[in-house]
């Protein structure tokens, strides 16, 4: 459980406001509100960095240091999974072939 | 209506299990079941939710995770820019219910079947019906894995598949080289800036992320304007 109880209630406020507000923020106003060409580039590439930048700490280190080799079972149900992803587009076929991956290296 | 809700029905087998996952991720993350329920109503946003966890296991500041539920969220602001003129005639509770209950999936059949001009009245409830099946099997799956999680055993080592469901919704939005390009830096940078505190490592590599992928997009831009 976390310290506080309240800590986790403002994460989940302010997550829901956040979420509300990247969805309704051309909706509601529903007048011709136009994206810029830039901003829209810029809105491309900030979701897939972020989602990367989490995902491959978690994939390519083991307890803190660097582990990039075969030996590092993660790694390469990590990178089956990336495959599987690109070929199946299925997010069941990704979890379940990744997991399936890590359990018979270990 | 129905014909939303049958289109979308199939994505419910990749809806399912991110759920599922999700909702085990939350407990195990430290929520309690209440707050874990409440997220999922109130958030009701796959990635933001699973990219968020980390970072409060490792007692990341409140501001980081809301800047990085933004960040994984911002593809929405793009599908909203889209969704904008199909919805301007529609009352402002309707826009808010549409809203919020916006998903990738339901998107993406939508704007493929009905063109922004399309003059059938009755567009929206094919928006909603397909929606609505959606929220309903991520909000059930979601509650399998925040009440039964606990039953299953520790060594499946199931937050690894909240990694993989992560993997799953990042691999679409690899769309052209700008991006793969972006995300490959993110990646790296994230890497090397593992020691730093964890907020400025992921602000700095989604910063990374972005330039590099503005720059590509230049050259590819500058190259096809020369040829």
């Amino acid at each position: 459980m976390l310290d506080e109880a309240w800590f986790g209630w403002a994460l989940i406020v302010g997550m829901g406001v956040v979420a509300f507000f990247t969805r309704a923020v051309f909706v509601l106003p529903g007048s011709h509100l136009r994206l810029p060409a830039t901003a829209e580039r810029v809105l491309r590439y900030a979701p897939a960095a972020a989602l990367m930048a989490i995902v491959v700490p978690d994939l390519a280190m083991t307890q803190g240091a660097l582990s990039i080799s075969i030996e590092n079972p993660r790694l390469v149900a990590g990178l089956v999974a990336f495959a599987l992803a690109a070929g199946t587009r299925s997010i069941l076929a990704t979890i379940a072939g990744g997991m399936l991956v890590l359990t018979l290296l270990r | 209506m129905r014909e939303g809700a049958l289109a979308s029905a199939p994505q419910l087998i990749g809806i399912v299990p991110w759920g599922m996952v999700a909702g085990v991720a939350m407990v195990s993350a430290g929520l309690t079941k209440a707050q874990a329920v409440a997220m999922s109503v109130l958030v009701f946003a796959g990635s933001a939710q699973l990219a968020v966890l980390p970072l409060l296991i490792a007692k990341a500041p409140l501001w980081v995770m809301y800047a990085t539920a933004l960040v994984v969220n911002l593809r929405y602001v793009i599908y909203g820019a889209v969704l904008a003129p199909y919805f301007e005639r529609l009352s402002r509770p309707w826009r808010v219910l549409l809203s919020y209950i916006t998903v990738d999936g339901v998107f993406a059949l939508f704007v493929g079947k009905y063109g922004p001009d399309d003059a059938r009245p009755h567009k929206h409830w094919f928006f909603l019906g397909g929606s609505l099946v959606m929220w309903a099997g991520w909000q059930t799956s979601s509650c399998v894995g925040i009440f039964a999680g606990s039953l299953i055993p520790h060594s499946w080592s199931l937050e690894f598949a909240a990694t993989l469901a992560l993997v799953a919704v990042l691999v679409p939005l690899l769309l052209d080289r700008a991006v793969v390009c972006g995300a490959v830096a993110a990646g790296a940078v994230a890497l090397a800036a593992a020691k730093w505190p964890l907020n400025v490592g992921l602000l700095a590599a989604i910063a990374a992320g972005v330039a590099v992928g503005l720059a590509v997009d230049r050259l590819g831009v500058a190259r096809a304007g020369r040829g």
